[in-house]
Formats: C-alpha cells, sequence, structure tokens
C-alpha cells in the first residue's frame, strides 16, 4: 500500500479553522504505512496532529517557543516509539500523552536551569507588553498564581476540550485529580478577576 | 457597553481571554514550515543498528525463552530419572543380603571367633 493509495479518496487533510484531525481508517493506514518505515506517511500524520500536539504542549509548558520545541521532541519520540504501537488504540491520545510528557520534561528541565540560573526567579511567561486589554493583562497575571499543573488543566478543558479522564491520561493524574484542579482552578481566577471588568 | 466578567459558560470572558493567550499560530505556512522542522529532525535520527537491534528484539527475546525453557525441561527430566534411579536403587532390595555375604577367605577366621565367644561365655557361667 503506498500513502497515496491510503490518503485518497477519502483521506481529508483538516482545515485551517478547525485544526482538528480526522480519524479512523486513513489514519490507521497512515500509521501502519509510518510502521513499515514510510516517512511520507509520518509526514501525512505530524500534518494531522501538529496543531493538536501544539495546543498541548502549549497548555503545560510556559512560552510559544518551549511548545514548538516540545512538538518537534514529542513527534521525535514517537517517531521512535512508534514499533511499539499497535494501530488497533486510537493514534492520538496516545500521540498527545507523548506530547506532554515532553513538555513536562521541558518544563522540569527549565526549572532546572532557572533554579541554577537564577533561583526562585519567577518566569514571566505571560508577559505580553503590548497588550492593552485589562482582562488579558489580568488574566495573565491571574494565571500565574496558580500551580502549573492547573493552569495546564483548565487550559487544556477549557480552552482545548479535552475530557478529564483525557486530561488525567496525558498529564499522568488520576481524572479526579483532573477535576479538583479545573475546579480549583476556575475558583482562583474568579477570586482574582472578580472585580475586572471587561469591554465587550 | 462595559459587564461583570462571567465565567463557566463556553463563551465567558475568561474562556475568551485564555483562548487568546493561548492562542495557536495562524496561517498554513507556519504549519508547513513547522511540518519541515520536525521532518528534518527525524530524517537525521540515525536508527543505525539500534534499529536493526530493535526490529530483532523481540524474534530474539523469543528464541531466548524458548532455549531457556526447552534447556529448563531437560534440566527438569535429567533430574527426574536421576531420582528415579536413587529411589529404585534404595528400594529395590539386593539379590544377597549385604550383611550374610562374607568374604570367602574369612569364613575360617568368622568361625574361630565365634568359638572363641561362644567358649569363653560358657567359662564365664561355669560350664565345662
Amino acid at each position: 500500500m503506498t500513502v497515496a493509495s491510503a490518503v485518497q479518496p477519502t483521506f481529508a487533510m483538516p482545515s485551517p479553522s478547525d485544526g482538528q484531525p480526522r480519524r479512523g481508517s486513513d489514519e490507521r493506514a497512515l500509521v501502519v504505512l509510518a510502521q513499515e518505515g514510510s516517512n511520507e506517511a509520518f509526514a501525512a500524520l505530524v500534518q494531522l496532529h501538529q496543531r493538536r500536539a501544539y495546543a498541548v504542549c502549549r497548555a503545560i509548558v510556559l512560552t510559544h517557543e518551549d511548545a514548538e520545541d516540545a512538538v518537534q521532541e514529542g513527534f521525535l519520540h514517537a517517531f521512535r516509539a512508534l514499533d511499539r504501537f499497535l494501530p488497533d488504540q486510537p493514534f492520538g491520545a496516545w500521540l498527545y500523552r507523548i506530547m506532554a510528557n515532553a513538555s513536562l520534561d521541558l518544563v522540569r528541565r527549565r526549572k532546572v536551569r532557572d533554579a541554577d540560573e537564577l533561583s526562585e526567579s519567577s518566569p514571566a511567561p505571560f508577559r505580553d507588553p503590548g497588550e492593552a486589554d485589562e482582562l488579558r493583562r489580568r488574566l495573565t497575571e491571574a494565571l500565574t498564581r496558580l500551580t502549573g499543573r492547573q493552569r495546564s488543566v483548565i487550559v487544556l478543558h477549557d480552552v482545548e476540550g479535552f475530557t478529564h479522564g483525557e486530561i488525567g491520561s496525558m498529564l499522568g493524574i488520576p481524572e479526579g485529580t483532573a477535576r479538583s484542579d479545573l475546579h480549583h482552578a476556575r475558583a482562583t481566577l474568579r477570586r482574582l478577576l472578580k472585580d475586572v471588568r471587561s469591554d465587550i | 457597553m462595559t459587564t461583570k466578567l462571567t465565567m463557566h459558560n463556553d463563551d465567558d470572558d475568561v474562556t475568551r481571554g485564555l483562548r487568546a493567550l493561548y492562542a495557536a499560530p495562524v496561517g498554513e505556512p507556519y504549519w508547513n514550515e513547522l511540518e519541515a522542522r520536525i521532518m528534518a529532525r527525524i530524517a537525521e535520527v540515525d536508527l543505525g543498528w539500534w534499529a536493526e537491534l530493535d526490529r530483532w528484539a523481540r524474534p530474539a527475546l523469543l528464541a531466548a525463552a524458548v532455549l531457556v525453557l526447552a534447556a529448563g525441561i531437560a534440566m527438569f527430566r535429567a533430574r527426574q530419572v536421576e531420582t528415579q534411579t536413587a529411589y529404585e536403587h534404595i528400594l529395590t532390595p539386593s539379590p544377597v543380603p549385604i550383611e550374610t555375604v562374607i568374604r570367602p577367605t574369612l569364613e575360617g577366621d568368622r568361625e574361630a571367633s565365634l568359638r572363641d565367644v561362644v567358649g569363653h561365655r560358657d567359662r564365664s557361667n561355669g560350664r565345662p
């Protein structure tokens, strides 16, 4: 089987607007081809999943640049581990777990590096000098008051739409913990932003 | 219009703010370039003999497991046969009881010793 035959005629690339990977037999066919050594098929999988993979990484790391690094590392890990993937499993769930692990590794490395360079200096991940909007500024500040995991959970849930179970699986925490983190994150943001007024 | 901040709805202010903060880059060129960078790094991956090793790891492990199993069975059987032989050797009676077998060359000495012992006992009991 070739990539072309796997992809055509039913295979459709995600549109830029939705950015959601298509799932199903096409994807499975691509996975099988990639496992057989087709870089072209793996490239198609990258194309399918990179937006969502970026979103997962971005929810965990602190900056856009780190998210890019984590995405690349994640795909590299996935490529190396492809032999061990069973095609009957959902590829996305497997891939996003790898992405989350790559991101968490990167966060750990950053922490060690930051501790070495300047102990206890809080990173400024959300600083955007150009932002004028009050809500955006206050939200940025409020997010730094959450734990890294709470921030990841609220972004993965409220922004990316992952379920508690999916988040738990990605971050290696029980579903109940993800639910609890989400609750605490929302409560903290509500408390910190209660006096903010937003122009709509 | 100024409104109070809202939360918990799909389309609330905070969620909108979060979406804006965490928005992924837009535009196909960016994603095409990221894909190219990812594939370039993958092309650099020199799987080499590690990949070959990995490819052969499972069959090799399976073969090793079969060998270990076969060796284990062979050892078990050998031990079983050995044990069985030892039992049989103990349980099967010898054709001639060992204690009654006397070397013919010692037969005369035995008789003499027996006579001496019996005679000594008789003398002790006062018999002539």
